[in-house]
């Protein structure tokens, strides 16, 4: 059954194959009882007609028993019109009176105790269908069988039979097939909820955790299965917010005590061991702030109708860039485009992304080099940098998390790629990193398009 | 001048009680919503310093309550929880600044003054960075102790500059400030003003120097060498 899919494709072929056994089965079965109704008024017929013959049977004055048929019944016996026979045979077996010219009996003894009625197949090759009927007479009991030649088909029933299968037992088929049809409507109708249904579910993403499946309109069948898959939904959802609640108190509790420690320390004489101290604490608040971002963005859900300015975006992150940059010996620029390129997203997370991405930037660019964010539409940001440039074999592994080309190094974490990525990944689009025809690295991240937003506001 | 700080971490208040009283500030401290409430309603603060997490309330509650009292003064939030979707929704909520656990104390301060540097708030008068002051009401430029008499626009980019100082003032508020509303600026008028400004600032011996972020606007820095 793997092969269809469908409930429908498999109701069709289940349903061929009923049609092809009932189209089969139905006129054979009807056939048969067609012959069975047919045979019966058959016996009836010609036990009517043993009846009649024993009739006419009387005791004669010799007390030899006589058959005084009336001259109308005579011709239908007769050997000339050949559609019907009669014998009478005493309780021994001895034929006493036969309408057939050899004076024989129709049936064997043997043939005519089987039954009170029986069917023989003559060498002509005719079919002779009988009765055999006891009879007392005189206090003697004879025998009357008669017989009635199938070959010669005048019987109306039986010519109802015999043509029942090539002019009556083909409707059934057509017949079959426009009840696959109604199926096939019905099912379509009764399982429109079940498709509904499905593509509702396809929209539930991690982005979309809010949505559940109808379970009004659903078949009391299928409710089970939708009732599962909505609680399933509801533990995910509640697992999303229970990563999120986890990330905002493990935030708390990570960034109290390092506050007091920068306190701490910022009261301290001025002195070399102060400095080390509050770079060391810049270094650990950066991997803690980048840990807590990775962990946020795992649950991070951008709604469809987010949209941010690009633009706006690059101008707060090289304003609030450009003191670093500065103290660091390096200029910033931002070029492209100087009118908003709304694209689908949340203006604080493409913040940390660009952010990332210039931060990565600065630690590569030679002193005085120079760093340029670039916006372009419909919704890319490029990061250039004149640095050494990004080695192709590097190209992928440098987004993964805590990758680091240079192990020994304490400042970075490798985390700063990895939130970008997962940053363009929750917004649906991409980051990747080319090597600048003149040297240096150029990250793109693209985003998709969006419409900019209503106009009230 | 007197900072209320509402914070629950003791140690915390503590260590910024004694760093804001070493940069002239007289601080109150609450460790809690409902104190803060009441503190703020019943004394007038230069600013407040705003911690969001309380053991019985988001700050930010604090805050949109005095804000819908019709109370103006300044608040600087902090957070520890500098999440992604949290971030904006400080500022959203009537914050005028916003700062991250864990912060430099100067970073404290130096916000808190440029809070208070505001136009209409108490140190609005005398602005200055590095050895440049400017009075803003005698239009009297200070380099290294000694007053100057600059050009109205360059005076008035200086302005700007320092109001920012340390951080990128955008070119949309010197088209906005020296040009008004009235007629086009031409597109390196500024880059002009910025030219003459950072001539005069050489001359008299400035400490700071005037950094363009292109596409963005102007940055004024502590020069490392001077």
């Amino acid at each position: 059954m793997s092969r269809f899919r469908s409930i429908i494709s498999r109701v069709v072929v289940l349903h061929l194959v009923a049609i092809g056994v009932t189209s089969i089965l139905m006129p054979l079965a009807l056939y048969w009882l067609l012959n069975q109704a047919a045979n019966g008024l058959l016996r009836d017929a010609l036990l009517g007609q043993a009846t009649t013959v024993a009739s006419f049977l009387r005791p004669g004055p010799d007390g030899r028993l006589r058959l005084e048929l009336p001259p109308d019944l005579k011709p239908l016996y007769s050997d000339g019109y050949g559609l019907y026979g009669y014998a009478v045979l005493d309780a021994a077996g001895k034929v006493l009176f036969s309408s057939r010219g050899d004076g024989a009996a129709l049936f064997t003894p043997e043939e005519a105790a089987r039954g009170d009625w029986v069917m023989r197949r003559r060498a002509a090759g005719s079919v002779l269908f009988g009765v055999s009927v006891a009879r007392p007479v005189d206090e003697r009991v004879y025998w009357i069988q008669v017989g009635q030649d199938l070959y010669h088909r005048d019987v109306i029933i039986d010519d109802i039979v015999s043509s029942f299968l090539p002019r009556v037992a083909w409707i059934t088929f057509p017949i079959l097939l426009v009840l696959l049809l109604i199926d096939i409507v019905i099912f379509r109708r009764a399982l429109a909820p079940v498709r509904e249904a499905s593509t509702t579910a396809a929209a539930i993403g991690p982005m979309r955790t809010d949505i559940r499946l109808p379970q009004d309109t659903m078949p009391a069948e299928i409710a089970p299965l939708v009732d599962a898959v909505n609680q399933a939904f509801d533990r995910l959802e509640a697992g999303l917010q229970a990563q999120r609640d986890f990330t905002a108190d493990m935030a708390h509790e990570l960034r109290t005590p390092l506050a007091i420690l920068r306190a701490r320390v910022d009261t301290l004489e001025p002195s070399a061991l102060r400095d080390e101290l509050r770079r060391d604490l810049a270094n650990m608040t950066r991997t803690v702030n980048q840990v807590l971002d990775i962990a946020e963005l795992e649950a991070f859900v951008v709604p469809d109708d987010a949209c941010a300015d690009l633009q706006a975006v690059c101008v707060d992150v090289v304003t609030f860039m450009a003191p670093l940059a500065v103290a660091q010996s390096r200029t910033i620029a931002l070029t492209g485009s100087d009118l908003p390129v709304w694209v689908r997203g949340h203006p604080e997370a493409l913040f940390r992304a660009v952010r990332n991405l210039v931060e990565n930037a600065l630690r590569h660019a030679p002193v005085d080099g120079l760093v340029d964010v670039e916006v372009t539409a419909p919704g890319s940001v490029r990061v250039l940098d004149d640095g050494p440039g990004v080695p192709d074999a590097e190209r992928q592994s440098i987004f993964r998390r805590f990758w680091r080309r240079d192990r020994t190094s304490a400042e970075s974490r490798g985390l700063g790629l990895a939130i970008v990525a997962r940053v363009a990944e929750t917004h649906g689009g991409s980051v990747s990193v080319d090597n600048r025809p003149g040297g240096g690295a150029a990250f793109t991240l693209s985003l998709q398009p969006a419409a900019g937003p209503p106009a009230a506001s | 001048m007197r900072v209320l700080l509402v914070e629950d971490n003791g140690e915390l208040v503590a260590l910024l009680k004694k760093g804001l009283a070493q940069a002239g500030f007289d601080a109150d401290a609450v460790g809690n919503a409902a104190d803060a409430d009441h503190a703020i309603a019943t004394m007038r603060y230069a600013a407040i310093v705003l911690d969001r997490g309380l053991p019985d309330d988001d700050g930010l509650k604090v805050l949109r309550e005095m804000r819908r009292r019709g109370d103006a003064a300044p608040v600087l939030v902090l957070t520890a929880r500098d999440g992604v979707s949290d971030r904006v929704t400080g500022l959203r909520e009537g914050a005028d600044d916003y700062l991250a656990k864990p912060f430099a104390m100067e970073e404290l301060v130096a916000r808190l003054q440029a809070l208070l540097r505001r136009p209409g708030n108490l140190l609005g008068k005398r602005l200055s960075f590095g050895n440049v002051a400017l009075d803003v009401e005698a239009r009297q430029v200070i380099v290294a102790s000694v007053v100057r008499s600059f050009p109205a626009r360059e005076t008035a980019v200086l302005e700007i500059l320092l109001r920012r100082g340390g951080n990128v003032a955008p070119k949309r508020l010197f088209e906005d400030q020296l040009f008004g509303l009235s007629g086009d600026v031409g597109s390196n008028a500024i880059e002009v003003y910025v030219h003459r400004l950072r001539k005069l600032l050489d001359d008299a011996g400035a400490s700071v120097r005037i950094h363009t972020v292109r596409g963005v606007g102007y940055l004024m820095m502590e020069d490392k060498g001077g």
